[in-house]
């Protein structure tokens, strides 16, 4: 279950980059060679967030190209 | 508790047990990961000087990142592989699915390089510490990581272990990953190279189902050849698939039960200890 490790580095990105403001959602860029399942990561996004600072933030997917693995874009809440 | 393979707690504890003192460590739980910026109070939101290009949608603002997710693995596997070199230890990183016989290929090679080199073992299971029991029992020192859920094993994980195994100048450092052909791809220990088993009793096309792993191995090791007569293993086209993946891997035939092709494999280390031992003189 490698997803439930990736969901948690990408919410330690969200939170470094959030510095305190209120995130909308974080998208994330995931080519087709990166082995990543989305059904999986998505599924493991609520889990690891639960309770956390980035909890309710959504987890969005942009298509990439060949093995890229990135967190791409965090928007943040309109007030915020 | 993980929802979607179904194990039961204590699946998130990752552990390393030395079987030699029969202590246990835990390297990480489930509430391990720290917040690291823990602010109590809303930064204003400064345009001038923030690091960050952004936009403002027609929602909230959007920032640009490209931050590699596994920018952290990375990381202290960049620090696990110049610690490796700066020791003089080779690391291999031994993948496979499970039941290949990556256990018993390296009891058999720690009884043969007995007196020829040094080796230690880091053993990845999710669960037991059955596998660094035998190496230990076949002469080596070796180290059981216990991945719970975890699938793969990670650098921060086998730099915990290096820390205990404390491997000297010239060791093999041989760690068998979690028997698992997807993910350990994935994930970088600072390794000097990948390895990938695979038995007979497999077939020929794992290379073919398999190809991220099989992409990203140096070598490919073909266990248990005693057995390829009896289930009718094609060990030409098993060689063709590897290639068709990775032209440039080197392939070894071996028998790890009945020694077979054991002294090419052997010799095939000792190889690579002696290139580099030179490279680093």
């Amino acid at each position: 279950m490698h997803e439930l490790g990736l969901a948690r580095s990408i919410a330690a990105i969200a939170e470094e980059n959030a510095h305190g403001r209120r995130i909308r959602e974080v998208r994330v860029a995931i080519g087709p060679l990166a082995c990543v399942e989305r059904g999986a990561l998505a599924f493991c996004w609520d889990l690891v967030t639960e309770e956390t600072a980035v909890a309710g933030v959504s987890l969005g997917f942009l298509e990439a190209e060949n093995d890229t693995f990135v967190v791409r874009e965090i928007e943040f809440m309109e007030d915020s | 508790m993980c929802g979607i393979c179904g194990c039961a707690d204590p699946a998130n504890e990752v552990s390393m047990t030395d079987p030699e003192t029969g202590l246990k460590t835990l390297i990480r739980n489930e509430h391990e990961h720290e917040h690291g910026h823990n602010h109590a109070q809303a930064h204003d939101h400064h345009h001038e000087g923030d690091d960050a290009p952004h936009v403002h949608g027609p929602g909230g603002e959007v920032i640009s990142l490209e931050t590699a997710i596994l920018g952290k693995n990375n990381e202290i596997a960049t620090r696990n592989r110049g610690w490796f070199e700066g020791r003089g230890v080779i690391a291999l990183n031994i993948v496979s699915s499970p039941g290949s016989g990556k256990t018993t290929l390296l009891e058999a090679t720690i009884r043969r390089m007995r007196g020829r080199a040094e080796i230690a073992v880091i053993e990845g299971d999710q669960m037991t510490s059955n596998d660094a029991e035998r190496i230990r029992e076949a002469g080596a020192r070796a180290i059981q990581i216990n991945t719970g859920a975890g699938c793969h094993l990670e650098a921060d994980m086998i730099a915990s272990a290096v820390k205990s195994l404390d491997p000297a100048a010239g060791t093999i450092l041989m760690i068998e990953n979690v028997g698992n052909l997807v993910c350990p791809a994935m994930f970088d220990l600072g390794e000097k190279m990948k390895i990938a088993v695979i038995s007979t009793t497999e077939g020929e096309d794992k290379p073919t189902k398999y190809p991220h792993m099989f992409r990203a191995v140096d070598w490919v090791v073909i266990n248990k050849m005693d057995l390829a007569p009896h289930v009718d293993f094609d060990e030409a086209s098993c060689r063709q698939n590897i290639l068709d993946v990775n032209p440039k891997a080197e392939i070894l035939c071996v028998s790890a039960r009945t020694g077979d092709g054991m002294d090419a494999w052997c010799s095939r280390l000792a190889n690579l200890l002696k290139e580099f031992a030179r490279a680093g003189a």
